[in-house]
């Protein structure tokens, strides 16, 4: 029993033990509580984002000749701009020799099978567009805030905390289908293995 | 009505039907002086002119009316504000145009990308930490460290000199948001890098 | 029904029951009326019959939240005056804005306005708030105050970047780009916080159909409802803070 300031004793059940009263109480809350969780779930479900064209979906980009023909070199390595989906279609093979003869490519390859790489132009630091393969380094390099990238992706300057993001990548009856509904994270920052110039042995497009 | 004259607050809510319409109201001590020796406390002589029923004897720890009637004090100097600021919107807004630039387009880049003025400093600091630090540590610490500050200060004192380390720790929120933000702004330009406004020129826009 | 008498026109307005009905008192000269006139006004009822002396002097409280808040009404006005002819599509904004500016009438003055007006109101709502932490107005009982008032400082900068986005000219294309990716660094959410608030991976049409309604009906209204809880909170906590 316990005593109310104004009404006197007030009747209950023993300390500890809850009455059935303060039981609704509660389970009104509960329920209050519940409902307005579902509430906003079902709001953030109905604002979700239903992307059906463009980044975001899958997107077939067509076979290697195809490719070929809209951009020549892209058999010499020059990744191939798809505006559209906003990417860079990277022909590794030729890309690698085309890095390795400083943009002297002597063999070209037209068809570089599944060795491909869909790397997001959005710059990972602050959503810059990644400009086309800057010709002096054989790197990208951001025009925001300089953050460079080899050929493949990989970070090598600036202030991106990764490398360029890409997309997976599959080969469907000869066309190049990419899905843009997932983002691959780049490489972390310092990923070596290929390209290993430093920043300040090679000329730059940007600062 | 002469009730405004008065210098009790209170006095104001029991319109006093008895004194008379025409007699100026006074209170002992407020009254217009007759003429007595200038300067010598004391020997003030004062006259009766109306005699004014209190409700109760008791007024005397009631101090001095430190309160304004809103109509028309308060309404004449927000009214004086809302002129004020309109001249300066119409003035600004007649010779100053909206900066417009050429149509969004995703393709191209421009030299310089910056955010809206006021999240420059938080750009400004993604220059220099890395992303999770600048990106999301300062500006929850900086909002959720504004909305804490009346929990975290909880002295009743509300001088300066009484609550010092709580100015440190605004001045620091204030004045490094304005340092970060003024470099953000002025300082930067083409690839982040550093500028100077008087050399490079401004690479800003509001 | 002049009568010939000076003011006759307006002592019949004034005498008329439509006037009296609309208001219940005479022109406010006395302090009974004037009280009236505050309390029977659902505008005026805002305020408290009496404030503090000190609460309206200038160099008190400079006026900043009531500028503040006269710059949410401007804004709410030149706004609603630009949404007439303003279309949320990318293939339209521009074009949209480009007429405010050349062909309508005064068009160019609204949206130089509500563009000064809005910039403005970022920096007085900034300065509101340290005016009200150098008197140390965040003090009990004022405290959740405060608290409404960093909510409020939020929903003014979420307001005014919003409305960046909606000319979909290069500035606002790129501000926005690089503002939303700060986002994606927020840790666990961060890419999907992003990929909600711009309706997709990058900035697009759905973002600017997002961003547009967030600007003229979501955080404006969210907005009124915390500006009507900070008045309300000034008043139940004692009017203005008192000098230091």
């Amino acid at each position: 029993m316990t005593q109310h300031a104004s009404y006197g004793p007030v009747h209950g059940p023993p300390e500890g033990e809850i009455s059935r009263r303060g039981f609704m109480r509660r389970m009104l809350g509960v329920g209050t509580g519940l409902l307005s969780l579902q509430f906003i779930g079902g709001t953030i479900a109905f604002l979700w984002p239903n992307v059906t064209e463009g980044l975001g979906a899958q997107i077939t980009l067509g076979t290697a000749e195809t490719i070929n023909t809209a951009a020549p070199q892209w058999a010499e390595g020059l990744p191939y701009v798809y505006n559209q989906a906003n990417l860079f279609f990277v022909n590794v093979p030729a890309g690698q020799a085309r890095v390795e003869g400083e943009g002297l490519v002597t063999t070209p390859i037209p068809d570089p099978g599944d060795e491909v790489v869909a790397l997001w132009r959005k710059c990972p630091h602050l959503g810059c567009q990644v400009p086309q393969l800057c010709e002096a380094s054989q790197w990208f390099e951001c025009l925001c805030h300089g953050s460079k990238y080899t050929i493949l992706g990989q970070h090598r300057d600036g202030p991106a905390p990764r490398g360029l993001d890409s997309f997976p990548v599959s080969v469907v009856d000869g066309e190049y289908v990419i899905d843009t509904r997932e983002v691959v994270s780049g490489p972390p920052a310092g990923t070596t293995g290929f390209d290993e110039r430093t920043t300040d042995s090679i000329d730059h497009c940007t600062g | 009505m002469t009730i405004e004259k008065r210098p009790n607050a209170t006095a104001d809510k029991n319109v006093p039907t008895q004194a008379p319409a025409r007699a100026p109201l006074t209170t002992p001590g407020t009254g217009p002086k007759l003429p007595g020796p200038p300067g010598v406390p004391g020997t003030e002589r004062f006259r009766l002119l109306a005699y004014v029923k209190q409700e109760s004897m008791v007024r005397v720890d009631k101090r001095p009316d430190e309160t304004l009637l809103t109509w028309p004090h308060l309404l004449r100097a927000e009214f004086v504000m809302a002129m004020l600021i309109s001249g300066l919107l119409v003035v600004t807004s007649v010779f100053i145009r909206a900066p417009l630039e050429e149509m969004a387009n995703s393709a191209i880049t421009p030299h310089v990308a910056k955010a809206p003025w006021y999240f420059l400093g938080l750009q400004e600091i993604l220059s220099y930490f890395n992303a999770t630090v600048a990106g999301v540590l300062v500006p929850a610490f900086y909002l959720g460290g504004l909305a804490m500050i009346p929990f975290i200060d909880r002295s009743p004192y509300k001088a300066a000199r009484d609550r010092k380390l709580m100015w440190v720790f605004f001045m620091c929120l204030m004045l490094g948001g304005l340092l970060v933000t003024l470099i953000g702004s002025f300082f930067r330009g083409p690839a982040w890098a550093w500028t100077w406004p008087w050399i490079d020129g401004l690479f800003f826009t509001l | 029904m002049s009568n010939g008498e000076r003011g006759g026109i307006s002592r019949f307005i004034r005498e008329s029951a439509v006037w009296r009905s609309l208001f219940r008192q005479p022109y406010p000269t006395t302090s009974r009326t004037r009280a009236l006139a505050v309390m029977n006004n659902v505008f005026l009822h805002l305020h408290p019959v009496r404030v503090k002396r000190h609460a309206v002097r200038y160099t008190y409280t400079f006026c900043l939240g009531g500028i503040s808040f006269f710059l949410f009404l401007a804004l709410t006005l030149t706004g609603l005056y630009l949404m007439f002819f303003y279309v949320p599509s990318i293939s339209r904004a521009y074009q949209d804005i480009q007429v405010i500016e050349a062909s309508v009438a005064f068009g160019s003055f609204v949206r130089n306005m509500h563009r000064w007006a809005a910039h403005l109101m970022v920096l007085t709502v900034f300065l509101h708030m340290i005016r009200v932490f150098y008197h140390g107005a965040y003090k009990p009982p004022r405290e959740f105050n405060w608290v409404v008032g960093v909510v409020l400082l939020f929903c003014t900068l979420w307001l005014s970047f919003t409305g960046y986005l909606l000319p979909w000219d290069q500035i606002a294309f790129w501000a926005i780009t690089v503002g939303t990716q700060m986002a994606v660094y927020a840790p666990l959410v961060g890419a999907e916080t992003s990929f909600f608030l711009l309706g997709g991976i990058q900035v697009g049409q759905d973002t600017l159909l997002r961003f547009y309604v967030m600007h003229v009906i979501a955080f404006p209204l969210i907005t009124a409802i915390f500006l009507v809880v900070h008045f309300w909170r000034i008043r139940k906590d004692g009017g203005i803070s008192g000098p230091v």
